[in-house]
């Protein structure tokens, strides 16, 4: 059991190419830690750090009290779970699994009685003599958990485990994953590009970009209180509809004002967004506080159907604002919602839950709770 | 019908290729006498193949170019795996480094085979199938190492990376996981280092005498003041394709069995 801690950790790969800046970040003793950004943000290259696949190039990184920056991954007592899933393909399921104990010196009764136990929970017991060639897709990916598992390391490091399987059954890993999380309570870092993901396994999620760290929080924490546009648009799908705007008025009365949509604040907003006053913004807005009803504080616009698509549970409406159909917005509307394409219809905008950004830097207008 | 003619068309092509091979083989089985006849088989006879063992020591020559052409890979590549394997990974001498195994093999062989033939003499390494084995060990060095490399840089990398979080050293991750997983390319390798030795003429006439002539020497002795005994010659030369027709099945098996098929994804 072990905490991982990078202090100013940075991966130069010379010639100018950064692949992680400078990052600071405490993973805690048994977390669940999210790595998420878009491709190339150096997620992975994080991960691959903390394993040892990938010098470090300036920093220190410590795996619970040691001090293992210049440590083989040997040395590390990680377990990798790659997308790929890199079983050994010349090896049965239970040498894959067995490697790492062999490797360790472990007798070979206590190696079988691991597998045996890790077999048990992921459900491998009749594969154990198979190839990974004769394995479905699904099941390697069993394997390959199998194998981090049953070295019973300090930390587990997965780099998009569940992305290269289905719908379904991606799904159901996900569900497992956090089951077996639960069970083994042991630190684990989780690199994805799926926000579902993000939001459902995590105990925190660590956003990153271009090799930045962007924000760290609790999942929902984050999604109240996105640190700038790039966040507030990547934790969600449908995105987070921004608009550029302008804040007047003073302290009394505070008019948000954009060439098609136009309110006076909320009062209790007034204290969070005073810093604003006078300055070009983004007013933001996610599709779930758009709704077809009106509501008490929402905000009424008209706007034309664009297009909908229909999720049986939910349907996600796309609005034009103007008569050019150039400014979009999404809205996810509740299941009875039905209309016809190019319908103009009046909507209500709950700005009771907008978010504010500065349109310079991108940068959010703290917000507080939602309420 | 339009398979019947697509048929017929590779049917004749492949007559086209395998006439001339088809032809030494029957050239072999006919006595000396008839060899130059038209007529498909006028006799069958095993004299030739008799006779070139008998009275040429054939036997002797393809026992050499056995040795000589194994001897080779075997020295050649527990250098080459490692080397090939550097330059696939890592950033080992860089673009220069790799350009310099690719220039041994544009230097044409007859440059070498004076300096050479002096190194040997000198060294009295001449006439001594070990002496043999040394160069073609050298000649196939730089070529394994450029195959090799291409087959390392097709093994995925999370193989090694899962080996080492798994506890292998970088050395026992090469040895334990990618040596095994590139088995099938190596083997290829081999197969194609050998077939270099095999075939390899120069250098044995240069370097070898009576007692180490291998099958390619012993071929061209086989013409004569008395002229070319082509029969005898058929038999030697179909006897020489043999082992090369048995390595490019070989070969053949395993380059399209692939090489870490099931490891990803």
């Amino acid at each position: 059991m072990a905490s991982i801690t990078l202090e100013n950790v940075s991966k130069d790969y010379g010639s100018g190419v950064v692949g992680v800046r400078d990052m600071n970040l405490t993973i805690e003793d048994g977390e669940f830690m999210i790595f998420l950004g878009p491709s190339g943000c150096g997620k992975s290259t994080t991960l691959r750090m903390i394993a040892g696949l990938e010098d470090i190039s300036t920093g220190r990184l410590r795996i619970g009290e040691r001090d293992v920056t210049r440590a083989a991954p040997r040395e590390r007592n990680v377990a990798v779970v790659f997308q790929s899933y890199a079983l050994y393909p010349h090896m049965s399921v239970r040498q894959n699994m067995e490697f790492g104990l062999k490797m360790r010196g472990m007798a070979p009764a206590d190696r079988a009685a691991r597998i045996e136990a890790a077999a048990d929970i992921l459900g491998l017991q009749p594969y154990l003599n198979r190839r990974p060639a004769a394995l479905s897709g699904g099941q390697r990916q069993r394997v390959a958990l199998g194998r981090a598992m049953v070295r019973e390391p300090d930390v587990f490091l997965m780099d998009e485990p569940l992305s290269n399987l289905d719908a379904k059954l991606r799904a159901e890993m996900r569900l497992e994953l956090i089951k077996l999380h639960r069970r083994l309570g042991r630190t684990t870092v989780f690199v994805t590009h799926d926000q579902v993901e993000a939001m459902t396994m995590g105990d925190r999620i660590c956003i990153m970009r271009d090799g930045n760290l962007v924000q760290v929080g609790k999942p929902l924490e984050v999604y109240a209180n996105p640190v700038d546009t790039f966040v507030a648009q990547f934790l969600a799908s449908p995105q987070m509809n921004l608009v550029e705007a302008r804040l007047n008025g003073n302290a009394g009365a505070i008019e948000l004002t954009s060439d098609i949509l136009s309110f006076t604040l909320p009062r209790f907003l007034h204290a969070a967004f005073a810093k604003a006053l006078g300055r070009a913004v983004i007013f933001g807005l996610r599709p779930e506080d758009i709704h077809a009803e009106p509501r008490p504080g929402a905000v009424p616009f008209e706007a034309s159907v664009v297009a909908i698509e229909a999720l049986g549970m939910e349907n996600i409406a796309i609005l034009a604002l103007d008569q050019s159909g150039k400014r979009e917005l999404s809205a996810r509307l509740g299941r009875d919602f039905s209309a016809s394409i190019g319908d103009r219809l009046t909507f209500y905008a709950d700005v009771a839950r907008m978010h504010l950004f500065d349109a310079e830097t991108t940068r959010a207008f703290p917000r507080g709770r939602m309420e | 019908m339009l398979r019947v003619l697509s048929h017929l068309g590779l049917c004749l092509a492949c007559l086209i290729v395998l006439l001339p091979i088809l032809w030494v083989l029957r050239t072999s089985l006919v006595p000396e006498s008839l060899s130059y006849s038209t007529s498909i088989l006028p006799a069958v006879t095993f004299e030739n193949y008799a006779s070139l063992f008998a009275d040429n020591r054939f036997g002797t020559n393809y026992m050499n170019s056995i040795i000589v052409a194994a001897g080779s890979v075997i020295l050649a590549m527990p250098l080459a795996a490692p080397t090939g394997y550097a330059f696939a990974r890592f950033r080992t001498s860089g673009r220069a480094g790799r350009f310099a195994v690719l220039a041994t093999q544009m230097l044409p062989p007859v440059a070498l085979a004076l300096p050479i033939f002096m190194l040997y003499r000198s060294l009295g390494l001449t006439n001594s199938l070990f002496g043999l084995t040394l160069v073609y060990t050298a000649i196939n060095l730089p070529f394994l190492t450029w195959i090799l490399m291409g087959f390392f840089e097709a093994v995925p990398r999370d193989l090694e990376g899962a080996a080492m979080t798994d506890g292998a050293t970088a050395f026992g991750a090469f040895v334990r996981v990618v040596l095994p997983v590139a088995a099938p390319g190596i083997a290829a390798a081999a197969v194609l280092g050998f077939i270099i030795s095999w075939n390899e003429f120069l250098f044995a006439l240069i370097l070898g005498g009576p007692r180490t002539a291998t099958v390619p020497v012993a071929l061209a002795a086989l013409q004569t003041s008395n002229g070319v005994e082509i029969s005898k010659v058929s038999a030697g030369v179909s006897l020489a394709i043999l082992p090369l027709m048995l390595a490019s099945r070989f070969i053949q098996k395993y380059l399209v069995q692939g090489l870490s098929f099931g490891s990803v994804k």
